[in-house]
Parts: C-alpha cells; sequence; structure tokens
C-alpha cells in the first residue's frame, strides 16, 4: 500500500465571482484506502472532487495521482483513473440504454470492443443491475438509476472512485444496498457524504471540509465521538443513533 | 423522481415497419414525403397510386384505426387554413361559384384540395413512422445516415432531457399551486414567468453538470450508439423507389 498515491498539496481555488471555495487544502490518501469528506452545506466538498478530476481547469497548487501530475497532457490518464459520481445521477446518464451509458467511459478513454463489453457487463454485475441493460436509464427509479451511475464509472477501471452525497435521496434498503457494494469494491475511495454513519462504517480515516478548508483529519469514529469537532463544524448524528456500542 | 414518459409515440407490435432498419426507414419515408409533396394532383391515377400506398404502409404498420385518428388531430390546423383558401386565394381570378354573394376562386380549390391531400397523406406517413420506431432506433437511423454528429447529440439530449424537464415542470405547478397560484389573469402570468426564468437557468446548470459528468468519462465531442439488429428493409426501399417512380410518371403525364 503506497502511502502517497493521491498528494494535494496548498489547493486554493476561487470562483469567478470571487468567491473563494478552497483554501490552501493539503491532503494525502494511500492507495486502497477509504476516505470520508464531511462538512456543512458550502463547505468546498464538491468543489474538492471535481479539482480531483481536473474538471475545474487551471490549478492553483499541486495535486499528484499516483506521482503523475494534473497537466493537460495528463488530463486524459487522470480521469479515467479517477471515477467521479455525481450527486444527481440523471446529471451522469444521459445515453438512451443503460449499457451505452456504462459503455460511455471506458469507449472515450480507448479500450477495445471485446474490453469495454466486458467490463461494462462486469460493472453492471457488481451494481447488480444486469437485468436492466436495455432499459433507458430515465425510466428507472432514483436508487437504481445511482447504481447505474457508479457502474458507468466502474466500466473504466478507475483506481480512486469519488462519489458525491452517494445515499442522497435513497430509501433504507436501497442505502443498505449501496453501502454493501461499495464496502466490497476494491479501489480506493473519496466518500463526499452528510451521511456519518456511512462515512462510519465505510471509511476508517475522515476529513471535515469547512469554509474551504480542512479542519479535522483523523480516524471517523475518533472525528464523531468529538462534539466539540462536531459542534464547530455544523456536524450531527442522526437521533438515535449510538457510537458507544461501537468498537473504536 | 418519477418520469412521465409523456412523449413516447412508438407502440409495440409485429409490424414488418418496427423490425427494419432505421435508417432505410428513414430516408424511404423520407423519399415518399417527398414524392407525394411533387405531385401535381392534376392526374387521378398517380393520386391514387400514392394514396395506396401510403395506406398500405397504414395497414402493415398494424396501427389501430382510433389510434390513427386520434394523432390525425394534428392534421386539424391545417385543414383549417385550407378550407379558407377558395374564399382567398384568387390566383387568376377566374370564379368556381358564389356562395352568399361571397365567390368561390378555382385556385383557392385547388390549392385547398392539395393541401388537404397532402398533408394528409404526408401526417398519416408520419404517424406511421413514429408508432413503428421509437426515439433511441430515429437517433440511430440518423447516425448511421452520416447526420452531423453534433445534431445527432443534441436530439439524443433532447430525448433524454425533455421527461426530467417536464418533470420539474410539473414539480414547480404543483408546487405554485399549493401556495394558492392559480393560472387566472393576466396578473398572474408574472409568477409564472419568474417559474419559466428559474426553469431556464436549472436547465443550463444541469446542461454544465451534463458536461462536466460527460468530459470526466473522457467525452470527445462525438456519442455512439452501440450496434443493434434489424431485419432486411429491401421492401421498403422498393416502396419508396415506386413512389418516386409514380411522381416521375406524373410529372412528364401533365
Amino acid at each position: 500500500m503506497s502511502d502517497n498515491y493521491l498528494n494535494i498539496n496548498n489547493l486554493s481555488f476561487e470562483y469567478p465571482d470571487g468567491h473563494e471555495a478552497l483554501k490552501n487544502i493539503n491532503l494525502n490518501l494511500s492507495n486502497g484506502e477509504r476516505l470520508g469528506v464531511l462538512g456543512p452545506n458550502g463547505a468546498g466538498k464538491t468543489t474538492l472532487i471535481l479539482h480531483l478530476n481536473g474538471i475545474l481547469g487551471e490549478l492553483k497548487g499541486n495535486i499528484q495521482l499516483n506521482q503523475v501530475s494534473y497537466t493537460e497532457d495528463n488530463i486524459s490518464k487522470i480521469r479515467k483513473s479517477v471515477g467521479l459520481v455525481f450527486q444527481d445521477p440523471d446529471d451522469q446518464l444521459f445515453m438512451p440504454t443503460v449499457l451505452e451509458d456504462v459503455m460511455f467511459g471506458p469507449k472515450n478513454f480507448g479500450f477495445s470492443e471485446e474490453q469495454v463489453e466486458a467490463n461494462s457487463m462486469k460493472a453492471l454485475e457488481q451494481v447488480r443491475m444486469l437485468e436492466f441493460i436495455d432499459k433507458p436509464p430515465h425510466h428507472l427509479s432514483f436508487g437504481q438509476k445511482r447504481k447505474i451511475a457508479i457502474a458507468s464509472v466502474l466500466a473504466s477501471e478507475p483506481e480512486l472512485l469519488v462519489l458525491d452525497e452517494p445515499s442522497s435521496n435513497l430509501d433504507p434498503a436501497s442505502r443498505r444496498e449501496l453501502i454493501d457494494i461499495l464496502k466490497n469494491l476494491k479501489v480506493s475511495i473519496i466518500l463526499v457524504t452528510h451521511d456519518l454513519p456511512m462515512a462510519l462504517e465505510i471509511c476508517n480515516r475522515s476529513i471535515i471540509l469547512n469554509n474551504g478548508q480542512i479542519t479535522a483529519d483523523a480516524d471517523t469514529y475518533k472525528i464523531l465521538k468529538d462534539s466539540k469537532v462536531m459542534e464547530e463544524n455544523r456536524l450531527e448524528l442522526p437521533f438515535g443513533f449510538a457510537l458507544h456500542h461501537l468498537e473504536e | 423522481m418519477e418520469t412521465s414518459h409523456s412523449h413516447h409515440l412508438e407502440i409495440h407490435s409485429n409490424s414488418y415497419l418496427v423490425k427494419i432498419k432505421p435508417e432505410i426507414k428513414l430516408i424511404s419515408f423520407f423519399f415518399i414525403i417527398l414524392s407525394i409533396a411533387f405531385l401535381s394532383l392534376e392526374n387521378n391515377l398517380t393520386t391514387i397510386i400514392q394514396a395506396v400506398i401510403v395506406l398500405s404502409l397504414l395497414k402493415v404498420s398494424k396501427l389501430k384505426f382510433n389510434t390513427y385518428l386520434k394523432r390525425l388531430s394534428i392534421d386539424i390546423p391545417f385543414i383549417l387554413f385550407a378550407l379558407f383558401l377558395p374564399f382567398v386565394s384568387k390566383g387568376n381570378g377566374e370564379i368556381l361559384t358564389s356562395l352568399f354573394n361571397i365567390s368561390i376562386y378555382k385556385t383557392g380549390v385547388n390549392e385547398m384540395t392539395s393541401i388537404l391531400i397532402k398533408i394528409t397523406l404526408c401526417v398519416t406517413l408520419a404517424i406511421i413512422l413514429t408508432a413503428t420506431t421509437s426515439n433511441i432506433e430515429i437517433i440511430y437511423g440518423l447516425q448511421k445516415l452520416k447526420v452531423s454528429p453534433l445534431l445527432v447529440s443534441i436530439f439524443s439530449f433532447a430525448i433524454r432531457y425533455i421527461d426530467v424537464f417536464i418533470d420539474e415542470v410539473k414539480r414547480v405547478r404543483v408546487s405554485m399551486r399549493s401556495r394558492g397560484y392559480s393560472e387566472k389573469g393576466f396578473r398572474t402570468l408574472k409568477p409564472l414567468a419568474f417559474a419559466s426564468g428559474a426553469l431556464l437557468i436549472r436547465g443550463y446548470e444541469r446542461g454544465e453538470r451534463v458536461y462536466n459528468s460527460m468530459i470526466s468519462r473522457g467525452f470527445k465531442g462525438t456519442l455512439e450508439l452501440k450496434e443493434r439488429e434489424f431485419k432486411s428493409s429491401k421492401l421498403i426501399l422498393l416502396v419508396s423507389i415506386f413512389s418516386i417512380a409514380v411522381s416521375t410518371l406524373d410529372w412528364f403525364i401533365t
């Protein structure tokens, strides 16, 4: 397990309207690690993950993925390695059928035709959605669309999977299914979420992002247990959820 | 976020027209429509042959007559327009007859007949095409016909997001009504205008997010649909060639 799989050094970002979304972010991630990104609304979480895919343009600071820098020449390689699952699956699924949507990524990244087909079927199997291959995505339920969105990213064999609020709008059963799927994936994961029990279940380590800065970086359990840190960062465990019975 | 599927026109059946290649179907229908548009209508036989071609296709499509009639209602504005022509289109001024002191012009009557026959036949073809071809197949057909990839992408996105947009419009209307809004009178247009503006901005922002999700999966400018299998489509091609031949003959005769 390499300690320096993802290195973010002094990353700052300002939107054109002057809003400073990220302020001097420093973060390291090991290969295979699962990291939770917690924080209140408007903290800069989505901005941070868009940077991981090189979507927001020129960087102020430095990001390296597996010692490859985020430069114009490397961006296609970076995007292949970092699979980004967006918050609203309707933003991600735009092809006429589920299978074509899942095949979209690997086709663009230059996989051979056989590999595109094989990867897509494997990804759909991983999210347990094989029987939906010929359905148009907009006919599916929200939970099904979310799983297809994950498959559409897995098909490109990413090394790092980045998910933006994957449990939002899901019913409890779909949420449980999603957690099981994510726990079984053999890739590094960055999980942006307000669902603190989910972060605890999936990620050993979490950071809190507040007002564009990392205000905590520790074991997820420790963060959730620290009521002072939680309160300062506008975080709260769900009513009735108790940490004391969980092992540290 | 359940969707409405309100715009789906295709009807599942085992018709020959459902199974053939969409690109051949599109091009054949295009040529049949073109040959009908160029009919002079001065020769009854050629007109009847073209009508028989269209009605045979309607029969082959296995479309229920009631459904056909319902969809044909799209023809009504054209019919209304055509019905005015005998009174207003003077041409060379030749009067056919008078009705309550209102002149009915020969040119107008000819134009009315022409519009009624041609529009009805062409709309019937459009109804058959949309009933036997899914949205995806139309996009696939256009791609096979080498229509500009940009246009194909635009059509594809329009089809994909129309449901999402209709659902958003419905939700906004429900939320407006739940706060006592009713669409009555001129004054109620203002909130409607604001709501439309909000929907427009949301649409624009969604466009940006969709584009981000595309480039994050390596999008380089072209959308490619996977290959699909269809039955041989020679018969429809022959029908369209026959239709062109009939119109060419019609042109020579007149």
